[in-house]
């Protein structure tokens, strides 16, 4: 993979960006709906999903990988690193697969991607808890994650307007 | 200069991966309830919890370490070291090295908190029948004549690592021996690499960083006019948390109730206001090694020192040994010092009024 | 630009909403429809001679209170577990203590009996709600 310093400064940015997106998650009090510990709506996918159509898969991959260390990192605590990735790469995975769907708009995959986000996370949580309790959560989520695909998708999209205009991400 | 970025980058994402991929892995292994184990040792019932991949041989570990000491320890065990030393009348005996430290450190503590907390109190408890459960109040004289060998200065510990204990004294480490142990437990949890658990040593409690989900371990304070409530909830990582009340042991005689904490000073159940007091220390922050003996013998201390001298206390130690308190009073106040403030939570359905001491 | 992007909602999108919709309700279907009966309380009391497991209670799936009797250690414990909570009823223990402790009701509450080393504790089952007065342990 090569990278130009243009490509690794942009990289740069939009971890950072979905650092802060991480961070402003944390505010929104999921855990009264949904009990249990780690879940997030997944908004850092609107990073995840620009990433994915401006840069390609693999710095994508990278920034996700970045993001969800250093998130762990800085809130102290290795046990969430198990939901960020879970979630995260499931996200990925899902929204690699589709985007190769040309029919699909980048509402289809970024909601195809939060749904995968919340399917990861459950997944954390039955690994963590050890029983299959969280399952029963899954359904909800999933109706969530059709409101945040769309929110995610919704803004990434109107990134991708307002940088049409820049010649940041020309190579 | 393209291909050293690469690189460079490379290399993040490697050493990204390892970090991932270390932490997840015993995430994932550590599910379900975790190790537990619940031990009948040293008077009480203790419960001890640890998750992760060690967890079961950390709480082999723990429970024989416990058992190790209560054998050393104990009173009541007449081949205990503690026991040995009491019988010795006067002559210096050679004690295990840990039970000499660990008398040494409780004569420290006690003349720290000018012998309120005082492990030659054990002849006046004994008269009064806490160690044999068969309680009485001792007459005046009895209680005078026991309190001339009560004093810290009369044990002698010599560079030889011999105790003799001088003037008639004997000694009970019962008011920091499972301090202590929370503190050999701790010690346990981070040799074998626990990152998250939980033990409660009869009103010790030691937890081991937070939940497995990364969240504080709620610790509640139980109410001590009833036994299943509480006055409140402490979040608490990687701290030590010991709570003496004169509700847990005590007998009543004539009308009047009589409680298992003596005051040195009297001979007496102590009288100083107090329901109950709870000493929390974090378990890295603390200078000395060993937070958990510290909050055993505070917590004694306190409660017969009352709230203004433990607050005096508490305001005059946070440099060196720093420690927070939540006293309960018995007239319905909760006091609960500044470095608790975002800790705690208050029971809003009890009838106690709360007050941040600073 | 790596790719070239649509940016409009188009119908193929609603395929999959509607996917992630048939998931869900498959899996409402599957999960819920299984453990209704099992949902409730959502308490476990586990009762304890000497640190081993002895009995193991659902609380949720009692219809009526239910009396059960323990004994260890030459003493007897006669023990009520309800769907609401769990108490001692009567023990021939010295102590009495844990006749006195009364009814527990909250997950992380214990009754210990020490001469007869019997504990019983309620737990939450996994994945339960957490409340504002849940703890994980009580000292005093």
């Amino acid at each position: 993979m090569k990278i130009t310093t243009k490509q690794l400064t942009l990289c740069a940015v939009l971890t950072a960006l979905a650092l802060a997106l991480s961070y402003v998650e944390n505010m929104i009090p999921l855990g009264l709906l949904i009990p249990l510990p780690g879940i997030k709506l997944g908004l850092a996918n609107i990073v995840t999903v620009f990433a994915l159509y401006a840069l390609g898969p693999g710095q994508a991959l990278l920034i996700l990988l970045a993001r969800c260390t250093l998130g762990a990192v800085f809130a102290g605590n290795l046990n969430a690193l198990l939901f960020s990735l879970m979630g995260g790469l499931s996200a990925m995975l899902v929204m690699i697969a589709l985007s190769r769907l040309k029919r699909l708009s980048i509402y289809g995959v970024s909601m195809g991607g939060a749904a995968a986000h919340n399917c990861g996370q459950v997944a954390a949580a039955v690994l963590t808890l050890g029983n299959l309790a969280p399952l029963g959560y899954l359904p909800l989520l999933l109706g969530i994650s059709l409101f945040t695909g769309t929110l995610t998708g919704l803004i990434a999209g109107l990134l991708f307007r307002a940088m049409e205009h820049t010649n940041l991400m020309k190579a | 200069m393209k291909k050293i970025l690469s690189m460079i980058v490379l290399a993040a994402v490697l050493c990204a991966l390892a970090g991932c991929a270390a932490p997840a892995k015993s995430a994932a292994s550590s599910g379900g309830d975790g190790a537990s184990a619940e031990i009948f040792a040293m008077d009480t019932v203790m419960d001890l919890t640890a998750y992760g991949d060690n967890g079961e041989t950390a709480l082999k570990a723990a429970e024989e370490k416990i058992n190790a000491l209560e054998d050393l320890l104990s009173r009541t065990r007449e081949d205990s070291e503690i026991s040995k030393l009491n019988a010795a009348g006067g002559q210096p005996v050679e004690v295990d090295p840990e039970a000499f430290s660990l008398i040494s450190r409780a004569q420290g503590l006690g003349y720290a908190v000018d012998s309120t907390f005082n492990i030659t109190i054990a002849p006046v408890v004994s008269a009064w029948g806490f160690t044999t459960d068969h309680y009485q109040v001792p007459s005046q004289a009895e209680l005078s004549e026991l309190l001339t060998h009560v004093d810290l200065a009369d044990i002698e510990l010599n560079p030889d690592g011999t105790v003799a204990l001088k003037n008639g004294a004997s000694i009970d480490l019962g008011g920091i021996a499972k301090g202590y142990a929370s503190d050999c437990v701790s010690d346990i949890f981070t040799d074998n690499g626990i990152t998250s658990g939980k033990i409660s040593l009869g009103g010790n409690v030691y937890v081991c960083g937070g939940k497995v989900d990364g969240t504080p371990w709620r610790v509640a304070v139980q109410d001590p006019k009833d036994e299943t409530g509480w006055v409140g909830v402490l979040k608490l990582k990687d701290a030590f948390a010991v709570t003496s009340g004169g509700y847990q042991r005590y007998f009543e005689e004539n009308g009047k109730r009589y409680h298992h904490i003596i005051d040195p000073a009297t001979g007496y159940p102590a009288e100083s206001g107090l329901v109950s007091v709870t000493v929390v220390a974090n378990a890295y922050q603390t200078s000395a090694t060993g937070s958990g003996t510290m909050c055993d013998a505070y917590s004694t201390a306190f409660f017969v020192m009352g709230a203004d001298k433990a607050l005096n206390f508490w305001r005059s130690n946070q440099s060196k040994d720093p420690f927070d308190l939540v006293l309960v009073t018995e007239d319905n106040r909760v006091l609960v010092t500044s470095g608790l403030a975002d800790e705690f939570e208050e029971n809003e359905g009890s009838d106690y009024t709360y007050e941040i001491v600073r | 630009m790596k790719s070239s992007v649509k940016l409009h909602f188009c119908r193929w999108d609603l395929i999959v909403a509607a996917a992630i919709l048939l998931l869900a309700g498959g899996l409402t279907f599957g999960y819920w429809g299984q453990t209704v009966s099992a949902a409730g309380s959502g308490l476990t009391a586990v009762v304890s001679a000497n640190g081993e497991e002895i009995d193991r209670v659902d609380l949720a799936s009692l219809k009526t209170a239910e009396e059960r009797t323990y004994t260890d250690l030459g003493y007897t414990l006669t023990v009520e577990f309800s769907p609401d909570g769990v108490c001692v009823e009567t023990s021939d223990c010295p102590t009495q203590d844990c006749v006195h402790t009364g009814t527990i009701t909250r997950a992380g509450q214990s009754i210990v009996c020490l001469p007869a080393r019997i504990s019983v504790q309620l737990k939450a089952d996994v994945g339960q709600a957490a409340s504002s007065g849940d703890f994980d342990v009580m000292i005093g």
